[in-house]
C-alpha cells in the first residue's frame, strides 16, 4: 500500500484551517446562551454587532453601525447603520435585501417583547440579556429611517454600549426569520444560523465537524482563509495529539501540564492572553446551611488556593483576590480580603454551631479557559475541607446534562467560571451576582442582595472611572463580607497553533476569531 | 435444508424478540418520563402529545404497549435524539457504514494475513518457527486493545509522525456523504482533490484497523493452525500424498477448504467480543462509528439514542451469527448429518 502512496506524488490539501474545539455548541445563535463553546463557533464567525470592541486597544469601534451619538440626559443613543452590507445566503435562504433597521429591530425585539413571534421560540431564554435586566433598561428601539435606529433607555447606564458589543448582541436576519416562521420552523433561525460574518456555516455534524466557508460579501476586510472547519474533539490529550500529527492546525484550551509537550515540538507554538476571567467557587446560598454566612466564610478560609494555582494551572494563573482580574481597570491590587486560615474557618464552623457537615461540589465536565480542570480543583478543595472536618463529595456530569441540571437548583455548591465578554467592570458583576442574573439562573450563587444590587446601579449612573473603580471596590468588599462564592483564579487564554499560522488574534474577553488568521501555503508530503 | 433454514429464521426472530423485550423494559427503568425516555422530545406540545400516546399506547395495558414499541421500532420510527434533536435513525444512517468500514478493513488484515501464517505455522518442521508464531499471536491475544491502541498511536502519530491517529479524513476535504463509506464516496465525488483524499482516508483508517484486526487476527492464526494440523493427519491427505501429489496442491485444494470451517466457526463464536473491542477502537482514534456514538450517547444521557445504538449493535450480532452458523453447515457435510439424524 505505501508504494502505492508513493507512486501517486505529494498530497494535495484544499486550503483552509482546523480547529480543534472543545465541544458541540448548543445552539447557533449566541443570544441563547452563555456558554464559551457556543460563543466561539458562532459569534465572530457567523455574525456581526452594532459595535465592536477593538482586540488591542479595548476600545468601542464601528461594525455595522458607522457612528453613534449619545443624548445629553444618556437616555438614548441613536446608530447610523452600515449601507451595502449583504446577509449571507444558504440552501434555505437567498436574501432579497440588504441589512437595514429593521433587521435590528428584530434582533433586540425578540430578547425585549415577551409578545414577540419568536420570544417564545428559545427554550433557554436570554441569559446573557436577562442577566443584566436587558429588558428593563431598554424601553423601546425604533427605526427613524432604513438607515437609522435609536435605542431609549428607561435608566442612565455607563455601560449600555459595552454590552452591546459583546459576542450576544449579535444581529440576525428578519427576512430570513419572516421566511421560517412562514415555513413554520421558526427554530431553523436558531439552528442553521444566517448573518453579516466573515464566514458562512455549511454544515454542522454533531460530535464531528462544524464546517464555514469564507463570506465573500462579507463587508469588512475578508477572511483570510477559504474554509474554516471546528474539529469537535473534546479530549485535551487527543486535540494535542492532532495537532502533532497536524489535523488540527489551532488547537484549544490546553491543560497546564500538556505545555511542556509543545516545547518538545518545534513546529508548534502557544498563544497566550492575560485573560479578562475568574474561576470561582460559588455557594448556593439557598440551601441550609450555606445559607448561613459564617459557613460560607468558613469554608473560604479552608481554601488553599496557592495550592490550586500550582496543582491545576502549573502557575500559569493568578491568585483571585476578589471577582475582578488584574487586567480590569477597576483593580485595586492592595486589598487581600480573604485569606487561607483553617483555624479561623475551624472556629467559625464552631461558631455557627455547625458539626459534621457534609457538601456536594458539583464539578464542571469540560475544560475553560478560567478552569482547565474542575474535578481536580474540586479534589484539592476536598481535601482542604476535610482539614476542617467537612466532607466533601464531587459531582459531574457530561455537559449538557450538567448544566440543565445545575439550573434547577439542587446543588449546594459549584466550581465554575466566567468569561468576561467586555472590559466593563460591570460585565463581572451584574450577569454574575445581581437579582436579575438569578431569573435567568446565571447566579450561581442564587444570591439576591438589593443592598449590593443598589452600589451596581450606582456605579453604572456615574461616567468617570475614578468614581467608578472607586464604587466596584465597594461592591468587592462587600462580597468579601458576604462570600456568596469564592474566587479562586484568573487564567490566561491560551490556544496552540502549529508555526504556519499566523495573526491568531486571541483578546482577553469575548470569543475567538479567526477572521484574520492566514496559513501559509505548503504542501503536505 | 429448507427446514433446516426455516428454523434457523425462526430462531433469529425469537432472538431478536427477546432482545427487544429486554430493551422494552428497560426503557421503563431510565430515571425520566416514559415519553421522554421512549421519543427524545423533552416537553412536548399538546399535540405531539397526544401523538405520542397514540403511536405508543400508553393507556392500555403492558402488552399492547410492547406491541406498540415493536412497531414504532421496526418501522424505523427510534424517535429522536436528546442531544442534537436529529432522528435517531437518520444518525444511525451516517454511523453504521462507518463502522463497516473499519470492520471490513479489520476483516481483510486478519484473514489475509492470519490464514497464509497460521498454514505456515502449521507446516513448519522448525521448532522454532512455529514458537516464534505462536508466541507473537499469544501476546496478541492478550494485549489490552485500548492499551494497544494509545501505544499504537503513540508511536505512530506523535512520535514518528507517520499516520494520522484520529477521525476517517483531514476535514478539509469536503466530501459529500452518497453511500456512508468513506473511501467509496470519495471516488464517486468530483472534487480535484479526489486522489489526495483517498489517500489521506487510507492513511487515517490503518492505525484502527490494524488495531482492531488484532485479536480477530491471532483467533484465525491459532485456529488455522491447529485445524491445518488436524486436517493433514486425515487419511484422505495421506491418500493425495501417496498419489504423488505436490504438497502445495493438496494444502490449497485439499487441506486448507478443510481446514478454514472450523475457523469460522470460531469467528462466529467471538463475534460478541469483536464488537466490544471495536467500540473501544472505535473510542480510541475518535472513528465516528457507532461505537464512539453509542458512548457519547451513554455521557450525555441521550436515552433514545443508547437505545438505537444497543438495538442495531445487538440485532447485528444476532444476524451474523446465525449467518456463520448457517455458512457453516453449508460449507461442512459433517454438521449436515446430524441435521438429516434428527430430521
Amino acid at each position: 500500500m505505501s508504494g502505492l502512496l508513493v507512486a501517486c506524488g505529494p498530497q494535495r490539501l484544499p486550503s483552509g484551517l482546523v480547529y480543534c474545539s472543545e465541544g458541540n455548541p448548543e445552539s447557533f445563535n449566541p443570544q441563547l446562551v452563555t456558554s464559551g463553546t457556543t460563543i466561539d463557533a458562532t459569534s465572530h464567525q457567523i455574525y456581526s454587532r452594532l459595535v465592536d470592541y477593538d482586540a488591542l486597544s479595548g476600545q468601542l469601534v464601528p461594525a455595522l453601525a458607522t457612528s453613534w451619538a449619545e443624548s445629553d440626559d444618556g437616555l438614548s443613543y441613536r446608530f447610523t447603520l452600515r449601507e451595502n452590507v449583504k446577509f449571507q445566503h444558504s440552501s434555505r435562504f437567498t436574501p432579497s435585501r440588504d441589512f437595514n433597521a429593521d433587521d435590528v429591530l428584530f434582533s433586540f425585539n425578540r430578547i425585549i417583547d415577551k409578545h414577540h413571534p419568536y420570544h417564545g421560540v428559545s427554550r433557554t431564554g436570554y441569559p446573557f440579556f436577562q442577566s443584566i435586566g436587558f429588558s428593563e433598561q431598554v424601553k423601546s428601539v425604533e427605526k427613524i429611517n432604513d438607515h437609522e435606529v435609536i435605542f431609549r433607555l428607561a435608566r442612565k447606564d455607563a455601560s449600555f454600549l459595552s454590552n452591546l458589543a459583546t459576542d450576544f448582541a449579535v444581529i440576525l436576519s428578519s427576512e430570513y426569520a419572516d421566511q421560517q416562521l412562514a415555513l413554520g420552523h421558526p427554530e431553523n433561525l436558531d439552528h442553521f444560523a444566517i448573518g453579516t460574518g466573515p464566514f458562512t456555516l455549511v454544515h454542522y455534524a454533531k460530535n464531528e465537524y462544524i464546517r464555514y466557508r469564507r463570506n465573500p460579501d462579507f463587508w469588512g476586510e475578508p477572511a483570510k482563509v477559504d474554509m474554516l472547519v471546528y474539529d469537535i474533539t473534546p479530549k485535551s490529550t487527543v486535540r494535542l495529539a492532532k495537532l502533532i500529527a497536524g489535523d488540527c492546525s489551532v488547537s484549544a484550551l490546553p491543560k497546564a501540564g500538556e505545555l511542556p509537550v509543545i516545547k518538545q515540538h518545534e513546529q508548534l507554538s502557544i498563544e497566550s492572553q492575560p485573560g479578562l476571567n475568574v474561576a470561582f467557587w460559588a455557594f448556593n446560598t439557598q440551601k441550609p446551611p450555606l445559607d448561613d454566612v459564617r459557613v460560607r466564610r468558613a469554608l473560604a478560609y479552608a481554601v488553599d488556593k496557592q495550592n490550586i494555582l500550582r496543582a491545576v494551572y502549573q502557575n500559569t494563573a493568578i491568585e483571585a483576590i476578589g471577582v475582578l482580574p488584574p487586567a480590569s481597570w477597576a483593580y485595586d491590587s492592595n486589598k487581600k480580603l480573604l485569606d487561607y486560615n483553617p483555624q479561623k474557618a475551624r472556629d467559625l464552623l464552631k461558631e455557627a454551631g455547625i458539626n459534621n457537615l457534609s457538601i456536594d461540589i458539583w464539578a464542571m465536565p469540560v475544560a475553560r479557559a478560567y478552569n482547565p480542570n474542575a474535578l481536580k480543583t474540586a479534589e484539592l478543595i476536598q481535601s482542604d475541607l476535610a482539614n476542617i472536618g467537612v466532607k466533601v463529595n464531587i459531582i459531574s456530569y457530561d455537559w449538557s446534562v450538567f448544566s440543565q441540571r445545575l439550573s434547577r437548583d439542587e446543588y449546594d455548591s459549584v466550581l465554575i467560571g466566567w468569561n468576561a465578554d467586555n472590559s466593563d467592570p460591570d460585565n463581572f458583576f451584574t450577569p454574575l451576582l445581581s437579582c436579575s442574573a438569578m431569573q435567568s439562573n446565571n447566579n450561581r450563587s442564587r444570591w439576591c442582595n438589593k443592598e449590593f444590587d443598589a452600589i451596581l446601579d450606582r456605579a453604572r449612573e456615574v461616567s468617570t472611572q475614578a468614581e467608578r473603580k472607586e464604587i466596584y471596590q465597594e461592591a468587592e468588599a462587600f462580597l468579601a463580607e458576604q462570600v456568596p462564592m469564592l474566587s479562586l483564579a484568573h487564567a490566561k487564554r491560551v490556544a496552540l497553533t502549529r508555526s504556519d499560522i499566523h495573526d491568531m488574534q486571541l483578546t482577553p474577553f469575548g470569543g475567538i476569531s479567526f477572521a484574520q488568521t492566514s496559513q501559509t501555503i505548503q504542501e503536505k508530503n | 435444508m429448507f427446514r433446516y433454514l426455516l428454523r434457523r429464521l425462526n430462531l433469529f426472530l425469537a432472538t431478536s424478540l427477546v432482545m427487544i423485550g429486554v430493551l422494552f423494559y428497560a426503557t421503563g427503568l431510565f430515571p425520566v418520563e416514559r415519553t421522554f425516555a421512549l421519543t427524545g422530545i423533552h416537553s412536548p406540545t399538546a399535540s405531539q402529545l397526544i401523538q405520542i400516546e397514540q403511536d405508543y399506547k400508553l393507556d392500555s395495558n403492558g402488552f399492547m404497549q410492547f406491541i406498540a414499541y415493536l412497531q414504532q421500532r421496526l418501522s424505523g420510527n427510534l424517535g429522536v435524539s436528546v442531544t442534537s434533536h436529529q432522528s435517531v435513525t437518520e444518525e444511525l444512517g451516517t454511523v453504521l457504514p462507518a463502522s463497516f468500514e473499519l470492520a471490513v478493513m479489520a476483516a481483510v488484515i486478519a484473514i489475509g494475513l492470519g490464514v497464509p501464517l497460521g498454514v505456515l505455522a502449521s507446516q513448519s518442521q522448525h521448532k522454532l518457527t512455529q514458537n516464534t508464531i505462536m508466541a507473537i499471536t499469544l501476546t496478541g491475544y492478550s494485549v489490552p486493545v485500548f492499551w494497544l491502541g494509545l501505544y499504537l498511536s503513540l508511536w505512530f502519530g506523535v512520535d514518528l509522525g507517520w499516520l494520522p491517529i484520529s477521525g476517517q479524513l483531514n476535514l478539509l476535504y469536503e466530501i459529500k456523504p452518497v453511500t456512508g463509506f468513506m473511501l467509496v464516496d470519495i471516488l464517486l465525488s468530483d472534487s480535484e482533490y479526489r486522489i489526495s483524499a483517498f489517500k489521506d482516508a487510507l492513511l487515517h483508517i490503518v492505525l484502527p484497523a490494524t488495531t482492531l484486526a488484532v485479536l480477530p487476527f491471532t483467533v484465525v492464526v491459532r485456529s488455522t493452525r491447529s485445524a491445518m494440523m488436524n486436517v493433514m493427519n486425515q487419511t484422505f491427505i495421506r491418500a493425495a500424498e501417496a498419489r504423488g501429489m505436490h504438497t502445495n496442491t493438496i494444502i490449497l485444494r485439499h487441506a486448507l477448504p478443510n481446514a478454514l470451517i472450523p475457523v469460522l466457526k470460531h469467528l462466529g463464536l467471538m463475534l460478541g467480543s469483536f464488537a466490544s473491542y471495536a467500540i473501544v477502537v472505535e473510542m480510541i482514534f475518535s472513528w465516528p462509528g457507532v461505537g464512539s456514538w453509542l458512548v457519547s450517547g451513554i455521557y450525555q444521557r441521550d436515552y433514545t439514542v443508547i437505545q438505537g445504538g444497543i438495538l442495531a449493535v445487538a440485532l447485528l450480532i444476532i444476524f451474523l451469527s446465525i449467518l456463520i452458523e448457517v455458512l457453516h453447515t453449508v460449507f461442512n457435510p459433517l454438521s449436515r448429518k446430524d441435521l438429516y439424524a434428527s430430521n
